[in-house]
């Protein structure tokens, strides 16, 4: 359950979870375009049971069972191989796009299993977007078809002043309209590190994703330009749920609620859960000495 | 011994609690001259404690520094945090118990150049600092030692310095009616309130200790709710 807001009339409840069924389970394209960002929209949780990630005979992830809350920032953290990034992946199904990857436990976006039969990847990535550590704007693209590309295929057709509206408000919701207002047909290339990342976002929040995914989103950029990344994604936790890895401790200090420590217990072996608590609790007092060295930078 | 990654940050966050600690030395060597003093009237040994003070306060400025600095470029989290956080509570802790003794030798020149006007007062006062000296004791070696049950147990051992200082105040009230003496009692009382501040400070760094073993920050004692 969301931590904040009252409890909504069983009538509505109801209706928001056949909702949140028929948009995983909608196939791409067939229609059913973004819905405007309604004030008071409910993030979703996700919640992760017993679960084990494998590439091929290799287990990356071992037994991992967690919640990442809605409206709050989780940080997952861990030393490189510990299977975070695995992890990450496997919340919105792109873990299963490598070859001989699978997925065994239980992931459930607001209780519906994203990995249930009849279940849409396509549908599940547009719920749970994805911001990557390299920014990855299509480079030819102009900006503004850059913020329209998830729009263009997930929606079908969309007529110009709606999408307009869309593309504007997405770069306004990513810090970015006022910067490339007057030249949104530029390539996106033409933008700096930081605003490539900055239209990224844009890219993932203009389909309204419920979720969003961030993967180190600030280790190819500068301080500054990490940040305004870092202050956005406090102001995106209002709407959304955002889980990010980070191997940036002082970045997972300030801008998450939540900090999930993994670890593995030595090469070759799969990476677990350690410990999720409280993002100052773990960084003042953990409760496993291996976190505890962790954000010390006592390991090794 | 340090092993692993970040020696030196290791090493430097160890010689920084060695010197806060060391602090409590100055302090203990500081209240023994300061108990002289009382005991002998003896106006010089005072003034050196007064002047010998600027060290103590210059171990402050030194090691609180040091921390800050520590603070600003190593980032400490977890329990070195706390343990820097808990340092310059004891730095603070430190430098207010040297004043206490200043403060205390700054009455010696009042008290004149007479016989104690009460014997008793006296050795009432002097045994408060013997007992404030072993908290101080404790207290080092509770923090050197994190050792939380002895840290607990400075509150029971300051217990008996309240008492004495209750003491000091009721035998005062019955000093008589020569306004020399009532004066002198008057100072006497000053001298006594100060050692048994020491004896608080003492127990503060106590209350630091928990919290760098546990984590939590808790009075051992509540002043504004003592209990019944």
């Amino acid at each position: 359950m969301p931590a904040t807001g009252a409890a909504k009339p069983e009538a509505e409840t109801a209706r928001a979870e056949t909702d949140s069924q028929s948009r995983l389970q909608t196939p791409a394209g067939a229609g059913g375009g973004p819905r405007p960002l309604a004030d008071g929209r409910q993030a979703k949780t996700i919640e992760t049971r017993d679960v084990n990630l494998f590439y091929g005979d290799f287990q990356a992830v071992a037994g991992v069972t967690m919640t990442v809350e809605p409206n709050k920032v989780t940080a997952l953290i861990g030393s490189s191989g510990c299977g975070k990034t695995t992890f990450l992946r496997s919340l919105n199904r792109m873990h299963e796009l490598t070859a001989g990857a699978r997925v065994e436990g239980e992931i459930a976006l607001d209780g519906q299993d994203v990995y249930a039969r009849g279940v849409d990847p396509v549908a599940v990535r547009r719920l749970v977007g994805m911001v990557f550590q390299q920014p990855n704007p299509f480079p030819t693209m102009s900006i503004y078809d850059n913020v329209a590309a998830g729009l263009n295929l997930n929606s079908g057709r969309m007529k110009k002043a709606e999408k307009d509206e869309v593309v504007e408000r997405s770069l306004r919701g990513a810090h970015l309209w006022e910067e490339v207002k007057d030249r949104l047909d530029r390539p996106g290339s033409s933008l700096s590190g930081g605003q490539q990342q900055r239209l990224c976002i844009a890219r993932a929040i203009a389909v309204e994703p419920e979720v969003l995914l961030m993967d180190e989103p600030c280790s190819a950029l500068d301080p500054v330009a990490t940040l305004a990344i870092e202050d956005l994604i406090g102001e995106l936790k209002s709407k959304y749920t955002i889980a990010i890895v980070t191997h940036n401790m002082q970045q997972a200090s300030r801008a998450s609620d939540i900090t999930a420590f993994f670890n593995l217990e030595e090469t070759g072996k799969p990476g677990r859960l350690v410990e999720i608590g409280p993002t100052e609790k773990i960084f003042t007092s953990p409760s496993q000495q291996a976190t505890e060295d962790y954000v010390s930078g006592r390991f090794g | 011994m340090t092993t692993g990654v970040r020696v030196e940050y290791q090493e430097e966050l160890e010689r920084l609690e060695a010197s806060a600690l060391g602090g409590l030395d100055m302090v203990s060597a500081a209240l023994s001259r300061t108990l002289e003093a009382i005991e002998h009237q003896d106006v010089e040994l005072a003034q050196v404690v007064v002047a010998d003070d600027d060290r103590i306060d210059g171990r402050y400025l030194e090691v609180h520094q040091a921390l800050i600095t520590l603070l600003a470029t190593q980032s400490p989290v977890a329990t070195d945090l706390r343990l820097i956080s808990a340092l310059l509570h004891v730095l603070k802790n430190v430098e207010r118990m040297g004043d206490q003794c200043v403060n205390v030798c700054k009455l010696i020149p009042l008290t004149g150049n007479e016989p104690p006007a009460d014997e008793e007062m006296v050795k009432m006062i002097l045994a408060m600092g013997s007992q404030t000296k072993a908290l101080i004791s404790q207290a080092k070696r509770a923090f050197a030692d994190r050792d939380v049950e002895l840290a607990r147990d400075l509150v029971v051992q300051d217990d008996a310095v309240d008492v004495l200082n209750r003491e000091c105040f009721r035998h005062a009230l019955q000093i008589g009616d020569d306004a020399d003496r009532r004066e002198w009692a008057m100072t006497m009382l000053l001298a006594a309130r100060a050692i048994e501040r020491i004896g608080d400070n003492a127990v503060d760094i106590g209350e630091q200790v928990a919290f760098v073993v546990t984590g939590l920050f808790r009075e051992f004692e509540d002043a504004s709710h003592p209990s019944a």
